[in-house]
């Protein structure tokens, strides 16, 4: 979600093999360096990808002597996932940073394949993508503070992960300002 | 279908692997070691295809040893959930993957720690307090969420695993043939006498 | 011999024609009960795919004795249902000559889908009316007839995206204050504040579901009797 100078990346925190729970405590957010990736789908491609982009950027890095732009990393992504383009990675992945030029927010999501959606407003990727689209079009406007920001996307979240019986488990928030980002658990419903 | 079950305590990490070897519609053993040790403080338990299981384990084992004796030191616990993961990642989208489901049990010596890895044929990968595979997971889940805790000692999981075990020869359709129960901790992995 | 095969693979198999009896006629529609008021929302779009047939196709009713009734999914099943309910209103007064409570035609409703458990009327439906004591009543109904009496219920293309939105603000779910370290209670919303939530609920949707726009007509069951409510919505 993009606020004002600010953005916010949530998750929920279950692992699940169809209906039996495995773990609560399986994070979908990446941190690289100031751009943040969400990965929902099939957990072995969430690490691999996770990994993957690890290693790309950290590649980046050192060839280029710089920090990667989140529009640089978003492009890294959809290339990535299209080199793939007959045997996909199955996953949906969200991309969010601030621009450390021009200091504007930044948010996109891919299908499985790397195609690119620019938003302004938000992302939303998963099973519940339903009950996000639901949550966020009614509670999120534009130019919200950090705080505020973050209340709405915790909202939007958690009553969209209540009414997805594959969600929830837990949940995390990031709220990334030019100069701190802020990482929050959630309180849940266990069920 | 074959069980697997895996608890942390305190101190260590108790693995539970059921005893039968079952082709057909014969039982053709009754005392199977479904676990390989990789190093002195970690343990490999699976299940899955049979062939593709023995042959896994004992190919994630010799690089584990290979590593330790090349290097002089062993692979940490979570290097080897990794390098295992790794293994299984890139066997996945190849011609003919491992359909293999593991469990690792590991105590870390130094920093006094006892993990537990959980890593599916699809190589997915994750650290829990307890875990189980196949149709167990759906009889013993349960019991661990409720009675599980990370501070327990050894004991208080033995007696934990216990119940499992009984929960699973009331529910389950088919005899496994008792399970073998395998510790690792401070002092290394050792098989429990006692029959489960 | 040559003849033969260049029968058998050229189109000699023969193709299945089967009659499907339903379709989806999208929309969606929404229920939330008050203090001393109920009503029953819906958007007035009619699809079949991608072609939308009208754009003002009402599917909220009064069906008499200050009662409400909306039937989404299959328009066909819908408005059969709805015609064998006022059927059913009608009945009543001829056969005890007096208003038809809303409990009691609830379990009318029950019945009328139950009847038909092995070729279902493809319908979620919504009835709305006041209880004995004057308090605002939503019943809500699976195509079969399960039901449950509750404060607020979505119902058809759109459900997934509004029933969360009415968790939060009706139910007030997840609304937590930290300072008190209490959740908000709740309670009964005032008429103007369910209306507010309404057409939130259905900008919103209209926003992010292709099967839902076009206008909003509102049913809203009052002791005074029953008031209708039109908005228009994005026509994309």
């Amino acid at each position: 979600m993009a606020g004002k100078d600010c953005i916010a990346i949530a998750c929920d925190l279950r692992l699940g093999m169809q209906s039996v729970g495995v773990s609560s405590n399986f994070e979908k957010i990446f941190e690289y360096d100031s751009v943040y990736l969400g990965l929902t789908g099939l957990a072995t491609d969430v690490i691999t990808l996770s990994e993957e982009f690890r290693m790309k950027h950290n590649m980046y890095k050192m060839r280029e002597e710089r920090r990667m732009e989140p529009d640089t990393f978003a492009n890294l992504v959809s290339s990535s996932l299209y080199e793939k383009r007959f045997g996909p990675y199955f996953v949906g992945p969200i991309v969010a940073g601030l621009n450390s030029k021009t200091g504007k927010p930044f948010i996109c999501g891919f299908d499985l394949i790397g195609a690119i959606d620019f938003a302004k407003d938000f992302i939303v990727a998963g099973t519940a993508t339903d009950q996000l689209y639901g949550m966020c079009e009614s509670l999120w406007e534009p130019d919200l503070e950090p705080e505020d920001l973050f209340e709405t996307i915790s909202q939007a979240l958690l009553n969209a992960q209540d009414r997805d019986a594959l969600s929830g488990w837990g949940a995390v928030v990031y709220i990334i300002t030019k100069d701190k980002v802020v990482k929050r658990l959630l309180k849940t419903r266990q069920d | 279908m074959d069980i697997l079950i895996g608890i942390t305590t305190k101190d260590s990490v108790l693995i539970a692997t059921s005893k039968s070897v079952a082709r057909g519609v014969s039982v053709i053993k009754t005392n199977d070691d479904k676990t390989r040790e990789l190093t002195d403080h970690s343990l490999l338990a699976f299940s899955g295809e049979s062939g593709d299981t023995t042959n896994f384990a004992e190919y994630i084992q010799a690089n584990i040893r290979l590593y330790g004796t090349r290097n002089g030191f062993e692979m940490s616990n979570k290097a080897i959930a990794s390098f295992t993961r790794n293994e299984l990642a890139s066997a996945l989208r190849s011609r003919k993957p491992y359909q293999v489901n593991i469990l690792i049990g590991g105590y870390d010596v130094k920093k006094k720690k006892a993990t537990l890895n959980w890593i599916d044929y699809l190589a997915a990968n994750v650290e829990l307090p307890y875990a189980a595979h196949g149709y167990a997971q759906y009889y013993v889940l349960s019991l661990l969420d409720r009675h599980h805790d990370p501070n327990m000692t050894q004991e208080q999981g033995l007696e934990l695993l216990k119940d499992c075990i009984k929960e699973l020869r009331l529910r389950m359709p088919i005899d496994f043939k008792g399970v073998q129960v395998k510790v690792v901790d401070e002092a290394g992995v050792r098989k429990l006498p006692e029959d489960f | 011999m040559e003849i033969l095969e260049a029968q058998s693979t050229a189109s000699s198999q023969p193709i299945e024609h089967r009659f499907n009896p339903y379709s989806d006629n999208g929309g969606t529609i929404l229920g939330i009960a008050g203090e001393d008021y109920a009503l029953i929302a819906g958007d007035t779009r009619h699809t079949t795919g991608y072609s939308i047939n009208s754009r003002y196709e009402p599917k909220v009713f009064d069906v008499g004795d200050n009662l409400v009734v909306s039937a989404n999914g299959f328009a066909a099943d819908g408005n059969a249902l709805v015609d064998a309910i006022k059927n059913r209103v009608e009945w009543y007064h001829h056969a005890h000559n007096k208003p038809l409570k809303v409990q009691s035609l609830a379990r009318q409703i029950q019945h009328l889908l139950y009847r038909k458990r092995f070729f279902p009327y493809y319908v979620h439906t919504i009835l709305a009316g006041l209880d004995d004591e004057g308090k605002g009543a939503i019943y809500s109904y699976d195509p079969v007839g399960s039901y449950e009496r509750e404060q607020c219920r979505a119902g058809g293309a759109a459900a997934s995206l509004i029933m969360p939105f009415l968790d939060n603000q009706v139910y007030f779910k997840n609304q937590f204050d930290p300072a008190t370290q209490q959740y908000r209670v709740r309670s009964y919303l005032p008429i103007d504040d369910a209306i507010k939530i309404v057409r939130d609920a259905f900008s919103s949707a209209t926003e992010r579901h292709i099967h839902v726009g076009d206008g909003l007509e509102v049913l809203i069951v009052t002791k005074a009797g029953i008031e209708k409510r039109y908005f228009p919505l994005k026509r994309d």
